[in-house]
C-alpha cells in the first residue's frame, strides 16, 4: 500500500511537470491579429520630414532609468517633433510592478525586447533608434547620452517615404488613417506598424538615489501594438510618387487606459531588416 | 544508385559473415497476455531449444503455421524439450483480441505482445511470419521467413539437431 | 544538414564498424536487415498508378544494429531514388534517417536519438513506423524507463518528431506509469484476478503563429501547450478479460478540426471470453476530436502524436479490403464483435479433422453533433450516446476445414457497407457482397498448390470523376505454386465484368532462403495488403515490373 502511495505521488508530480496545458477562455479564442487594413490610393503627404523613432526599454525598479527619461525629454524638445519616443516595459527583473502601482508591462513590448536582444543583454535602460543595426546585432545603447549622434544620422537624411497619421475615437473604436507617399524608389517589402502609447501615467519608480518615488509620471508608455507585432504588409509598388492610404479600426484598448492622453505611432519598416524608414504620431481625438 | 547498391551489398555480405551467434535481446519490453510488462529476458527454456515465431492475427500464413505446429507441438516437446514463443506484432487495433485468439486456436504456446514493435526491430524482422531457432545457450542459430504447408517438418529436423547439440549449416 | 555528408558518414560508420566486429575487438554483435523495393511503372489511370517521368522507382533501407550487453546502438540508412508510388514525394532523397544509442537493464533504460514508444493503447502517444505505408513519426530526443519495483514501470520522454527528412517544430513531452497490482500488493500476488492500471500524460509545445479567424483582422489565440492524458485498466480473470482506456485532450485548435477549441476525448472498451476452441470478443469505441499532432498546421498522415486504431477487423482477402476503413479521428463511434469456434474432431460438423468457424462484425457511425460555429469557436456539441450517419459496417463469416491430410479449405462470406464520405467525397452508401474460396493442396513434401477464387457484387456506381478504381461486380482467381523448398510462382487476375474496366493481372516469382527473400512481379497491382508466397505485406499500386528484396542478418 505504501508503494501504491509512492507510485501515485510520483505520477502526480510527473503529471504536473509534463501535463502542461494552456486553457483559453471562450471570449478569448480570437484576438486582434493585425489590423484589418484596407489599402487605397492616397492623396499624398504634405510634410516630407524625416523623423527618428526611439524605443526606450525601461523598468520601474531600474535606478538609472529616470536619467534616461530626462535625457530623452531634453532631446525631444531640441528636435521639435522629429524624435518620437516610446517607453517599453518588458519582462526583465526591473519591470516587476510595486504593490498598489500599475503594471506597465506588455507582451508585445516584451516580444520586441527579446527579438532585438535587449532582454538577453540585460542592461537597462537600453535604447535603439529606428532599429538601426550595429556591426553585429543591433545598435543598442544606454540613452543617458549618445542620443543626438544617432538621431542626427537619421533626421539629416532626406526622407524616402513621407508618413502622416490621424486617429479618431467614435462609437468605442479608434479609427486610424495612415497616409504614405514614396519620395524615392524603395526596394523590398515594407510593413506598417501601429502602436498605442499613453502619457501621464503615475506609477512608483525607483530613483537614482535608490528611493522610491510613488508619484513619478511615466510618459509615452507602450500600451499595445495595434497591428501584428511586425506590422501589416504595405501594399505599394515602391515607385517614386506612389501615394497610399490605409484605414484601421482598433477597439481592443483597456478600460483603464486614458485615451485622451494616448498617442498613436505609425512607422514604416523594411520587412526583412526591420529597420524603420520613417515614423509619425498623433493624438487620439 | 550504383554506389548505393554496392554499399547495401557490402552490408549484407559483412552482416552474413558474422551473424552467426547473435543472442536473443535481453532487455526489450514485451507484454504478457494478462497485460503485465516484462523484459524479453523472461524467454527461457532451461538450456533447451526455443522457437520464436513473429506473427499477427491478420497474417494468414502465420496462423497456418502456428495451427500446423499445434497438431504436433506435444510430440515435439516430448522429443526435444523445445518451447515455442509466439510474439504478436498486432497493434492496438487487434492486441486485445490476441488472448481470445490464442485460446480459440487452442495454441499452447508462450505468447507475448510486441505492440510497440521493439522486439521486432531488435530482431530485424521485416515481414511476418518470421521464425527464429535458438539453441540451449540462447543463440540464434537459424531464421526463416515465409510459411508454406509442410515447412514445419524442416523446422523440427533442425530442432532435433539443435537439441542434440549438432551444428546447423 | 548536408545530405551527402550524412550519407558519407553512414557509409563510413557502417563499413568501419564491420571489421571491428568481425575481429571481436569490441565484442558484441552486429545484426541488421535490408530491404529494396523497386518498380518500373507505366501509366494506368484506372488504378491510381500515375505516370512518372523516372523509369525506375526505388525505396531502399538498411538497418544496422550493434548490441553489446546492456548497450546497443543503431543506424538506419534510407534511400528513395524517386519514391515508389503511394509514398509521399517529400521522401525523395537519401541519408541517415534514424540513429540511436541506448543503455537498457532490467530496471532502467535510456535511449538517446530516434526512438519509438507507445503509452497504453497509443490513444495519447504512439511514435511508430510502418515502412510499407511510408509512415514514420519517430521521436528524436530522450526516452527513459524506470522500474523501481517488480510490476511498476515509469516511462518518460521528450523529443520532436520526424516528418520525411525533417524534424517537426513541436516539442513532445510525456510520462507514463503502469502498475501491475498483483505484483505490488502482497495479498493479491496469488489472486486469480490479474489487474494492471496505467496512466499517461503528454504535452505538446509549439510556438505561436498567425492563423486568421473568420472575423477580418482577428486571429486565433492559440494555445502553445496542448495537454492530453489517459487512464487505462486491464483486468483478467481466467478466460475473462476486460480492458478499457479513456483519454482526454485539452484545447487543440488545428487544421484537422478546422481550428475549433473543443476539448477532445476518446473511450475504448474491450471485453472478451475464451476457452479452448472458443473465443468471443466485443469492443466499443467512441472518439471525439482526438486528432493530436505535434504541428497544428500539418495535414496528411505525418506528425501524429497519438494513434486511434480502426475498430473493424483487418481483412486479408482482396475484395474485402477494396473499401478499407480509416479512423475518423475528429469523431466516430464503433462496435465490433468477434466470435470463433472450433467444432471438435469426430463430431457432426467437425468431421475427421475439426472445423473452424470465425464470425466478425463491426459497425462505425458518425457522432450525433450539434453545430455551434466554425473556426475560433467551440465547434460543436456531441451527445455521448447518440449516433450520426453510418460510416462503415461489415460482417464476415469464415469456415476453415481440413478435408484430408493434404487438402485444406476455407470459405468466407463477407458483407460490407461503405460510406464514401470516409474518403472525403459525398455519395450513396456502397453495399458489397463477397464470396471467397481458398484451397491449399499439398502435393508432396515440397510442392504445394493454392487456389483462391473471389467474387464481389457491389451496387457502387462507376464514376471516373470521383474514383476510377471501383466499377461494380468483380471476379478474381489466383493460383500459387510453392516448389523445391524455396520457390514460388503465382498468377492472378481480377476482372470487373459488368463494366469491363480494370483487369488486374499479376504474375509473381519468389525465392526464399532463410531470412532472405526475393520477389519479382509483373502486372497491375492495386494497393493493399497482399499475402502471397507465405508472407503478408502492404503493397503500393503499380503497373509494370516490380521487385522486392528483403534480408535479415
Amino acid at each position: 500500500m505504501k508503494k501504491l502511495f509512492k507510485i501515485f505521488a510520483i505520477t502526480l508530480v510527473g503529471s504536473l511537470l509534463f501535463g502542461a496545458c494552456d486553457k483559453i477562455e471562450e471570449n478569448e479564442y480570437v484576438v486582434f491579429g493585425g489590423a484589418a487594413g484596407t489599402w487605397y490610393d492616397g492623396d499624398g503627404v504634405a510634410d516630407h520630414s524625416q523623423r527618428a523613432f526611439l524605443e526606450k526599454y525601461t523598468g520601474v525598479r531600474c535606478t538609472n532609468c529616470p536619467k534616461a527619461d530626462d535625457a530623452i525629454a531634453t532631446a525631444q524638445a531640441a528636435y521639435n517633433g522629429k524624435l518620437i519616443a516610446v517607453a517599453i516595459h518588458d519582462s526583465s527583473v526591473f519591470t516587476t510592478p510595486f504593490v498598489d502601482s500599475p503594471d506597465l508591462r506588455t507582451d508585445d513590448g516584451d516580444a520586441w525586447s527579446k527579438a532585438l536582444g535587449v532582454f538577453s543583454a540585460g542592461s537597462y535602460p537600453a535604447a535603439i533608434v529606428s532599429r538601426t543595426p550595429a556591426t553585429t546585432g543591433w545598435d543598442l545603447f544606454t540613452p543617458t547620452s549618445g542620443i543626438e549622434s544617432r538621431v542626427d544620422a537619421i533626421v539629416n537624411q532626406p526622407a524616402s517615404i513621407a508618413i502622416a497619421v490621424e486617429s479618431k475615437l467614435e462609437e468605442g473604436a479608434v479609427t486610424i488613417g495612415v497616409d504614405l507617399e514614396f519620395l524615392q524608389d524603395v526596394d523590398g517589402e515594407l510593413t506598417l506598424t501601429l502602436l498605442l502609447m499613453e502619457d501621464g501615467i503615475v506609477a512608483t519608480q525607483v530613483q537614482p538615489d535608490g528611493t522610491r518615488q510613488t508619484d513619478y509620471t511615466h510618459n509615452h508608455v507602450l500600451r499595445d501594438v495595434i497591428t501584428d507585432l511586425w506590422g501589416l504588409d504595405v501594399e505599394a509598388d515602391g515607385q517614386t510618387g506612389t501615394a497610399r492610404f490605409v484605414q484601421v479600426k482598433y477597439d481592443r484598448y483597456d478600460e483603464d487606459w486614458d485615451l485622451t492622453k494616448c498617442h498613436v505611432v505609425a512607422f514604416v519598416s523594411d520587412k526583412a531588416t526591420k529597420r524603420v524608414l520613417n515614423v509619425a504620431e498623433c493624438e487620439v481625438q | 544508385m550504383k554506389k548505393l547498391i554496392l554499399t547495401l551489398a557490402a552490408i549484407v555480405l559483412c552482416g552474413s559473415m558474422m551473424a552467426q551467434n547473435a543472442k536473443l535481446p535481453e532487455n526489450v519490453t514485451l507484454k504478457t497476455l494478462d497485460g503485465k510488462t516484462v523484459q524479453s529476458s523472461v524467454i527461457q527454456n532451461d538450456g533447451k531449444p526455443i522457437i520464436i515465431s513473429f506473427w499477427a492475427t491478420w497474417c494468414k500464413p502465420c496462423n497456418k503455421e502456428l495451427d500446423a505446429i499445434r497438431e504436433v507441438y506435444e510430440e515435439w516437446q516430448d522429443e526435444t524439450g523445445v518451447k515455442l514463443v509466439a510474439i504478436s506484432i498486432d497493434d492496438a487495433r487487434a492486441a486485445s483480441r490476441v488472448k481470445p485468439w490464442v485460446n480459440g486456436h487452442e495454441w499452447e504456446y508462450e505468447v507475448y505482445l510486441d505492440q510497440n514493435q521493439d522486439m521486432k526491430r531488435a530482431m530485424n524482422v521485416v515481414n511476418v511470419p518470421h521464425v527464429f531457432l535458438l539453441n540451449g545457450e540462447g543463440e540464434i542459430v537459424w531464421q526463416h521467413t515465409t510459411y508454406t504447408e509442410g515447412s514445419e517438418e524442416e523446422l523440427i529436423e533442425l530442432v532435433r539437431k539443435v537439441a542434440k547439440g549438432e551444428p546447423i549449416e | 544538414m548536408n545530405k551527402k555528408l550524412i550519407t558519407l558518414l553512414a557509409l563510413l560508420a557502417s563499413t568501419a564498424l564491420m571489421p571491428l566486429m568481425a575481429q571481436g575487438i569490441m565484442g558484441g554483435h552486429v545484426t541488421g536487415n535490408i530491404q529494396m523495393d523497386g518498380q518500373i511503372s507505366h501509366r494506368d489511370t484506372t488504378i491510381g498508378a500515375s505516370e512518372v517521368p523516372e523509369k525506375l522507382l526505388m525505396n531502399a533501407r538498411a538497418d544496422i544494429l550493434y548490441t553489446n550487453g546492456d548497450f546497443s546502438a543503431g543506424l538506419r540508412f534510407e534511400a528513395y531514388q524517386h519514391p515508389m508510388l503511394g509514398f509521399n514525394s517529400q521522401y525523395k532523397g537519401q541519408g541517415l534517417a534514424n540513429y540511436f544509442v541506448s543503455y537498457k537493464t532490467q530496471d532502467f533504460g535510456i535511449t538517446a536519438g530516434y526512438y519509438y514508444e507507445q503509452f497504453g493503447n497509443g490513444m495519447v502517444l504512439r511514435a511508430y513506423e510502418d515502412r510499407y505505408l511510408g509512415l514514420d513519426n519517430a521521436l528524436l530526443g530522450f526516452n527513459v524507463y524506470y522500474r523501481p519495483w517488480d510490476g511498476v514501470t515509469f516511462k518518460g520522454l521528450v523529443g520532436k518528431q520526424r516528418v520525411y527528412w525533417n524534424i517537426g517544430e513541436g516539442l513532445v513531452r510525456g510520462l507514463d506509469a503502469e502498475v501491475s497490482l498483483n505484483d505490488v500488493v502482497k495479498r493479491w500476488s496469488e489472486a486469480t484476478t490479474r489487474v494492471t492500471l496505467g496512466g499517461s500524460f503528454v504535452s505538446k509545445y509549439e510556438e505561436d503563429e498567425s492563423i486568421a479567424s473568420t472575423i477580418p483582422g482577428y486571429k486565433l489565440n492559440l494555445p502553445k501547450n496542448v495537454g492530453a492524458g489517459a487512464v487505462r485498466m486491464d483486468l483478467a480473470h481466467g478466460g475473462f478479460g476486460l480492458q478499457a482506456e479513456y483519454a482526454m485532450k485539452g484545447q487543440d485548435p488545428n487544421i484537422m478540426n478546422d481550428y475549433i477549441y473543443k476539448n477532445g476525448n476518446a473511450l475504448w472498451v474491450s471485453a472478451s471470453y475464451s476457452q479452448k476452441g472458443l473465443s468471443a470478443n466485443l469492443q466499443a469505441k467512441r472518439v471525439d476530436n482526438m486528432g493530436y499532432k505535434s504541428v497544428r498546421s500539418q495535414t496528411g498522415e505525418m506528425l501524429y502524436i497519438n494513434y486511434i486504431p480502426a475498430i473493424n477487423k483487418e481483412q486479408t482477402y482482396a475484395f474485402l479490403t477494396m473499401y478499407p476503413y480509416a479512423t475518423q479521428s475528429t469523431g466516430e463511434m464503433g462496435l465490433q464483435g468477434d466470435f470463433m469456434y472450433k467444432f471438435k474432431k469426430e463430431t457432426l460438423l467437425g468431421g475427421k479433422y475439426g472445423t473452424d468457424l470465425h464470425i466478425n462484425s463491426s459497425i462505425i457511425t458518425a457522432l450525433d453533433t450539434t453545430y455551434l460555429g466554425g473556426r475560433g469557436t467551440n465547434g460543436y456539441e456531441s451527445s455521448y450516446f447518440g449516433t450520426g450517419e453510418l460510416y462503415y459496417g461489415d460482417l464476415t463469416v469464415e469456415i476453415a476445414k481440413k478435408l484430408s491430410n493434404n487438402v485444406k479449405f476455407a470459405f468466407t462470406y463477407g458483407y460490407v457497407v461503405f460510406n464514401p464520405i470516409v474518403e472525403g467525397h459525398e455519395g450513396d452508401l456502397h453495399h458489397n457482397n463477397v464470396l471467397v474460396g481458398d484451397v491449399t493442396w499439398k502435393l508432396n513434401k515440397h510442392n504445394v498448390l493454392r487456389f483462391e477464387a473471389e467474387w464481389m457484387g457491389s451496387d457502387s456506381q462507376y464514376d471516373k470523376e470521383v474514383d476510377d478504381k471501383r466499377c461494380g461486380d468483380w471476379i478474381m482467381g489466383l493460383v500459387e505454386y510453392n516448389f523445391a523448398k524455396s520457390w514460388f510462382v503465382s498468377a492472378s487476375d481480377q476482372y470487373c465484368y459488368n463494366d469491363g474496366v480494370g483487369n488486374y493481372y499479376n504474375l509473381s516469382v519468389g525465392y526464399n532462403k532463410g531470412a532472405m527473400r526475393l520477389q519479382v512481379g509483373y502486372g497491375k497491382q492495386r494497393e493493399g495488403l497482399l499475402c502471397i508466397g507465405g508472407v503478408c505485406r502492404q503493397v503500393p499500386a503499380s503497373n509494370g515490373l516490380t521487385f522486392s528484396l528483403t534480408h535479415s542478418f
